[in-house]
């Protein structure tokens, strides 16, 4: 049948995850809405590489926190998303009928979205996580999808072999095709990890999905399930490599280095590139204020922030208040914190709309990462630190503490 | 705010604001590191809930409307009501653009007429305020009054100012400074409630006699027939004339009490969305009392200045008590001091520009120096 809403392609973006890992950061909201970057949240990146490869349609799944993420996507306008046919849905879990659930995993969520994505009868899906920081032109993907004829693509980006082992593997031969699929081996075969970036054919990805929801002993994840499924069926699996900047930042670690990476100009991390704007819901707020006292460097300051103190390779968030003789170093303070006179920060995360009272003292300077992990003390959203209090690295204080 | 349309001119002062509107209206003249002044009348109206906006343009409006588009950033884009925007209106029988306000508003009777509403707010587009007409609309109820106009306590730098001489609220006299007056007057901010009939009647029996000018041969005239109030506005009020009080009412933005009062009261200004990147401070930057707006690179020394979006300053260059316009390139080495720098003007390396503190020097858009 062919119909007038027909979309050759559609994105269907998980953005239900906890984030359990970001810990206050992620009490209150979903991690695609955790704030980045001085003005964005991280599903701003995916939502603008979509809007920026040409793909209009988008479904959010949503279920865990889903009001500020709801809100904060609306009708897509920022995105330009807002089309008359197309554009961004929110899709949380529903009731069907008698049954109506959860989204068991990711590969349940989009099962139960079927009807939805069928309403635009396209022949390719694509399917995106809401917890990552990268600039990808996915036409291009999709465009090496139907190259190849493949089923479905799996974009990779070349990892250390050391890191290797905390990522899900694929194994190509010589033309790319996926042979084996390894979710974070001990001893790994090859340095092509998966950036949970999907293209599928959506007529088999389909039939995929409702076996393996007959599947009882599926536990409905791509990952786990789906795809190791179509390997041993012998579909063809290919993998896309991606070149260029992209970071999962699932854990605060992570988090802050994706910050400090904006900071450094040979991080691969350039959001000034008006051909491919990061777009985000803009807060209407005036200019930043550096006043007489400030002394600022190697940092990002944005719109509607007022810096009286001293900060040094930090990123300062937009309506963010930094007090006179305060200091700031290696740090992040998102949108609306407000850092009282002569309060010291560094190698933290200072939260929306906490307030560090006078003279605290907000972690420790560190040289290097500890096993890995920077001990990154984080100031929880809304929490209040009273003066000279003295939070401890990686310690995380949570609001009415 | 149900029963009010709001009606925006865009072209004030044209002439007196020299280079800076050669290439847009004064409604487009870009204020405060991100904004046009259009962006305050027009907030504050939407923040009033006045969301039927009619505006006339008289030249030089692409810039205007390239800055507007559908009215979405000011959510006025609607069904019902929304901006509707007049291009030149060409008068049939003098085969010239219309001269006052009297004419502009003639020239849109028809709009004005089709519109449902009782009441319409008039102004000027070279205000910058933070007001909500709802306080407005009540004084003026409570008053019975026939015309209420908006004043601020200021003395009056720039001849042609509209003094305001009232008892209470109710105006007594009206005329024009000619000379700057050393005192503080109530003086007019060119904004006006009345009601749609009255308006309209006023205007027609003026254009038909051949008068332009709104203030002089309606407002001046009908005093003492018709009641007309004034309405002080306290919060901050910037009137930009010329080129001297458009450096001045500038750089008042960088005292905090100022931008608290045009930015952080109860209402939000509304300005185009551009999605620039967060301003990059590098190794070099030293900023003081300076208002900065998003996408700029700063390696440099930016003092007493403002720096509308996508504003480069490389290392070594310094701008002093200086307003540079969005994209403006300051390269290494040079200075700019008691400069405005027009939109995508390239200062090169190792140049100087200065003006005076009372003389501030324009360059104007596109250039390179």
């Amino acid at each position: 049948m062919k119909s007038r809403n027909k979309k050759e392609c559609v994105a269907m973006l998980l953005a239900g995850g906890q984030g359990t890992r970001l810990g206050v950061l992620t009490h209150d909201v979903a991690k695609p809405a955790v704030p980045f970057g001085g003005k964005y949240r991280i599903i701003d990146f995916p939502l603008s590489n979509c809007v920026n490869s040409g793909i209009d349609t988008i479904g959010v799944l949503t279920q865990y926190q889903p009001f500020e993420l709801n809100q904060y996507i609306g009708n897509g306008q920022p995105w330009d998303l807002d089309r008359l046919s197309g554009g961004a849905y929110v899709l949380p879990p529903y009731v069907k009928g008698k049954e109506g659930e959860w989204y068991k995993g990711t590969a349940n969520a989009i099962y139960q979205n079927i009807n939805f994505v069928d309403r635009f009868n396209p022949e390719y899906v694509v399917v995106l996580s809401g917890d990552h920081i990268y600039k990808m032109d996915y036409d291009k993907m999709l465009t090496a999808h139907k190259e190849k004829g493949a089923d479905c693509t799996i974009a990779v980006i070349n990892v250390s072999i050391e890191e290797a082992s905390r990522f899900g593997i694929m194994n190509t031969d010589g033309d790319d095709r996926i042979f084996e699929f390894e979710e974070k081996p001990k001893q790994p075969k090859s340095t092509n990890a998966s950036m949970g970036i999907y293209v599928f054919t959506w007529s088999v990805l389909r039939q995929y999905l409702i076996d393996d929801e007959a599947d009882p002993n599926s536990q409905n994840d791509f990952g786990k399930n789906v795809i190791p499924k179509m390997l041993a069926d012998g579909k063809k699996l290919y993998a896309y490599r991606f070149k260029g900047y992209w970071k999962d930042v699932g854990t605060i670690s992570s988090l802050w280095e994706a910050n400090m990476d904006l900071l450094n100009p040979k991080s691969g991390l350039q959001l000034n590139d008006p051909g491919w704007k990061i777009y985000a819901r803009n807060s209407a707020e005036p200019p930043h204020f550096a006043a007489g006292s400030a002394e600022i460097t190697g940092s990002i300051v944005s719109e509607g922030a007022m810096v009286l103190g001293s900060v040094k390779r930090s990123v300062i968030s937009h309506s963010a208040y930094i007090g006179l003789g305060a200091s700031i170093e290696d740090s992040v303070i998102l949108p609306g914190a407000v850092i009282k006179a002569g309060a010291i920060v560094r190698h933290a995360i200072v939260a929306e709309g906490a307030v560090v009272g006078e003279g605290a003292k907000i972690g420790a300077k560190q040289k290097a990462p500890v096993a890995g992990e920077w001990q990154i003390a984080v100031v929880g959203p809304g929490a209040k630190i009273a003066p000279s209090m003295t939070v401890a690295p990686a310690e995380m204080v949570k609001e009415g503490k | 705010m149900n029963g009010v349309m709001g009606v925006i001119f865009a072209s004030d002062n044209e002439n007196k604001l020299n280079e800076l509107t050669i290439h847009r209206t004064t409604a487009s003249l870009p204020f405060c590191g991100r904004y046009r002044l259009i962006d305050f009348a027009l907030s504050n109206f939407v923040n009033s809930g006045i969301t039927q906006i009619g505006i006339v343009t008289r030249s030089n409006y692409s810039s205007l409307m390239d800055h507007i588009r559908m009215g979405r950033d000011w959510d006025l884009n609607r069904k019902n009501g929304g901006l509707s925007v007049f291009p030149p209106f060409v008068l049939n029988s003098s085969r010239e653009m219309y001269k006052g306000k009297i004419e502009a508003i003639y020239s849109i009777q028809g709009f004005l007429r089709r519109c449902p509403e009782e009441y319409v707010l008039l102004s000027n587009s070279n205000i910058a305020m933070n007001i909500d007409f709802d306080e407005v609309m009540a004084a003026h109820l409570a008053a019975k009054a026939d015309v209420t106009m908006l004043v601020h306590r200021a003395k009056p730098t720039t001849s042609r100012r509209l003094v305001v001489e009232s008892e209470g609220n109710e105006v007594k006299d009206l005329y024009f400074s000619i000379t700057p007056i050393a005192e503080e007057k109530d003086l007019g901010l060119n904004v006006y409630l009345i009601k749609k009939d009255l308006l309209l009647s006023l205007v027609e029996h003026e254009y038909a006699r051949g008068h332009v000018d709104f203030e002089k041969d309606v407002l001046m005239k009908q005093l003492g027939s018709i009641r007309i109030n004034s309405f002080l506005v306290k919060s901050h009020a910037a009137i930009v004339d010329d080129v001297r009080t458009y450096y001045n009412e500038s750089m008042k933005v960088l005292d905090p009490a100022i931008r608290e009062d045009l930015f952080y009261g109860d209402s939000i200004i509304y300005t185009k969305v551009k999605d620039s990147v967060p301003t990059i401070y590098k190794e070099n930057a030293c900023v003081k009392n300076s208002l900065i707006a998003d996408g700029c690179e700063i390696d440099g020394l930016v003092e007493n200045s403002i720096l509308f979006r996508g504003v480069k300053v490389e290392k070594g260059a310094e701008v002093r008590n200086s307003i540079v316009m969005e994209d403006g390139k300051v390269m290494e080495n040079s200075s700019v001091c008691y400069a405005i720098t027009d939109k995508n003007v390239t200062v090169t390396a190792g140049r100087t520009i200065s003006g005076y503190e009372s003389y501030p020097v324009v360059i104007v858009k596109d250039k390179t120096v």
